[in-house]
């Protein structure tokens, strides 16, 4: 698999001085400026009610290259993160009505369907790997072959945004790098500047504040 | 139901980021399916994600992906979602509504009082999956693994030195757990199994039981 690592080409590996943790988080966009707020949740409801075309093509301006710029930072191919963020962008025009901003933010929403047609994807691949055929993406998976089986999902997504916002900017870093760039450690230590351990230690605290707070809300 | 052994979080997170192998997946996924306290940690890295997403550098997609887009949107026809009758597991045992629609195998006798039926995975990478149901008051295999082993109770229970394992607690093994669980006098015990690597077996059960690992 071709791992992109985006953050490490140029400047941060030749130059042991500089300030790896700010380019880190310069480049990964959590000090990015104020944001153009954009109510997604609202366009995602004109595509369920009334199938409205110009709200999802600034879905898709928006999302499908994001789509693509994650699947390729978590080591997808740049033809899987095309077909990926192609094939996620028809899952939000067909299951449009299935989003509830109850349960969950646009944003997460659409991640998880990205991230069960990648699983779809892998899965595919190694089927056909072993029998010989298409790894394609079809438009209908089979259910029993669909990531979508196992979610169950709690209406709880407003504590859950205020929870995460409890945890610190490196806590919530390091999880980023780890699980959702999916970064080997020892390129996490890298690019943040901190040894291995601290890597494996940020990670646990960050895990188990995480869990902490989730339970003192409960 | 009251769940008292809960995966561990960094296996949470990598459920919840779709990093696991199918049959842990699936296992993580029962659970998750049947506890409210997992699935809110699931949604907060789905939230993190989102997050994420938001904040990732875009990479252009194809000049003409919107396009390409809006014709497989008008060409395929609307998703038909088929009714979900499930798949018929027969009638010895409770199949979580997560499993339905997965191909189980055949009930085989592996040892005294234990049987299991393997559950087929669509990628079958290198981890397995299946149903193990023992007797009650079944002696499991002593053994050590060199992989990870994640078992869900779905029904009855089981004792090590971990503690008791009763209806949704997860029990996560890997190579430094040495397991002697005792079955539960109550009832036989169901439990769902996901397993990578080999099992080294000690003792005559372990090698009664050995050829399962083989699926
Ligand atoms: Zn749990």
């Amino acid at each position: 698999m071709n791992v992109a690592i985006r953050a490490l080409d140029g400047p941060i590996r030749a130059e042991a001085g500089i300030p790896r943790r700010v380019l880190a988080l310069l480049s990964t966009g959590v000090s990015k400026g104020p944001k153009e707020q954009v109510d997604w949740a609202d366009l995602i409801g004109r595509v369920a009610s009334t199938g409205d075309r110009e709200a999802f093509k600034r879905l898709f301006e928006h999302f499908a290259p994001r789509i693509k710029g994650l699947m390729l930072r978590a080591g997808c191919s740049a033809d899987e993160a095309e077909e990926i963020a192609q094939s996620a962008l028809i899952a939000v025009w067909r299951k449009a009505s299935q989003f509830d901003p109850a349960t969950a933010g646009a944003a997460a929403w659409i991640f998880t369907i990205a991230r069960n047609l990648r699983i779809d994807m892998f899965r595919r691949r190694a089927r056909a790997n072993r029998l010989g055929g298409t790894s394609e993406l079809p438009d209908t998976p089979d259910p029993a072959e669909s990531a979508d089986v196992v979610i169950s999902r709690v209406q709880d997504a407003a504590r859950i945004a205020s929870a995460i916002t409890r945890l610190s900017a490196e806590q919530s870093m390091v999880v980023r790098l780890s699980f959702i760039e999916e970064k080997p450690h020892p390129d996490i230590a890298s690019l943040l500047g901190i040894p291995l351990g601290t890597v494996k230690s940020r990670i646990r605290l960050a895990m188990n504040r995480l869990r902490d707070i989730l339970d003192e809300q409960a | 139901m009251t769940i008292n052994h809960h995966p561990p979080e960094d296996l949470l997170a990598d459920f919840a980021a779709g990093r696991l192998e199918e049959a842990h997946q699936l296992v993580v996924g029962v659970h998750v399916a049947g506890c409210a306290r997992c699935a809110r940690f699931v949604q907060a890295i789905e939230q993190l994600a989102g997050l994420a997403l938001e904040a990732v550098e875009p990479v252009p997609v194809a000049s003409n992906a919107f396009e390409q887009v809006m014709s497989r949107i008008h060409d395929t026809p609307e998703e038909r979602t088929a009714p979900d009758t499930g798949r018929d597991h027969g009638r010895e045992e409770d199949i979580p509504s997560a499993l339905r629609n997965y191909r189980i195998g055949k009930r085989r006798r592996v040892a005294p009082g234990v049987s299991m039926r393997p559950i087929e995975l669509a990628g079958a990478e290198n981890a397995r999956a299946f149903l193990l149901r023992s007797a009650p008051g079944t002696r499991m295999l002593e053994h050590t693994h060199t992989g990870t082993e994640l078992t869900l109770v779905l029904e009855g229970s089981f004792s090590h030195e971990g503690g008791r394992f009763g209806p949704g607690d997860f029990d996560y093994g890997d190579d430094e757990i040495d397991h002697r669980p005792i079955v539960g006098q109550e009832g036989p015990c169901v439990c769902l199994v996901a397993m990578t690597g080999d099992l080294r077996m000690n003792g005559l059960l372990g090698r009664l039981i050995g050829p399962f690992v083989r699926l």
